[in-house]
């Protein structure tokens, strides 16, 4: 009987959320990327064009990080935010 | 009366009924501090009619959550309230409003002002004002 889960390619998908002004620079609030192995979040901030943003702060599930080569992993959600402006 | 003790909300707040809600927590507390944010009609050279919000918001739960819990522990106060709105606000009109209760005024005055000044270095809100030359997404508080 073959081993169907093994070798299996990696499941699931990040969502990548855009706030305020790089919602708009964007043109999208919200997408989702595939779960690579051993994708880190100065990678996907990279695909994603970070090097053309002005000043920007990441969260991975909610909690900002600066750990740019942190690994990312399927179902996790990754913000992209400008620098707060609230109160 | 008053709702959760830290939230975000579209609506306005009422001050006396937050501060009622902070009052009804215990009669140990000495002195209130109250830091009521209000939309200004004029920022960077700019007239502003009006300023919209928008937030993060699971993000900015979990977030103001933990600077209530944090001034708790850090400071000698008994209770705090904070509540921020996210709608479009006109000018003149409320934003954010925290209540800090404790037995003597100088930490309640310590504490209020480290929760305003840590909000907008660590909740995920921003605000887009509508100006003359139209609408402007603010990147950075002062």
């Amino acid at each position: 009987m073959p081993d169907l889960t093994a070798n299996s390619a990696p499941t699931g998908e990040i969502t990548v959320l855009f706030f305020g002004s790089l919602a708009l620079k964007r043109g999208q609030r919200k997408l989702t990327v595939a779960a690579e192995a051993e994708l880190t979040l100065r990678q996907l901030v990279s695909q994603l064009g970070g090097a053309q943003w002005h000043s920007f702060l990441l969260a991975v599930n909610q909690e900002q990080t600066n750990d740019l080569d942190r690994l990312l992993h399927a179902n996790d959600e990754v913000a992209m935010m400008p620098p707060f402006s609230g109160g | 009366m008053g709702g959760a003790t830290v939230r975000t909300q579209e609506e306005d707040f009422s001050i006396e009924e937050e501060v009622d809600a902070l009052r009804a927590v215990s009669r140990r507390i000495g002195g209130i501090v109250t830091f009521l944010g209000c939309a200004r009609d004029f920022s960077e050279g700019r007239d502003v009619s009006a300023i919209a919000f928008e937030q993060y918001a699971s993000m900015a739960e979990t977030a103001m959550e933990g600077l209530r819990a944090e001034a708790l522990e850090t400071f000698d106060i008994i209770e705090v309230r904070i509540i921020h709105r996210i709608t479009t606000v006109n000018a003149g009109e409320q934003i954010v409003l925290i209540v800090v209760g404790a037995e003597h005024r100088a930490s309640a005055f310590d504490a209020c002002r480290w929760i305003i000044d840590t909000l907008k270095q660590r909740v995920p809100i921003w605000k887009r004002e509508t100006t003359p030359d139209g609408k402007i997404w603010e990147s950075q508080h002062p």
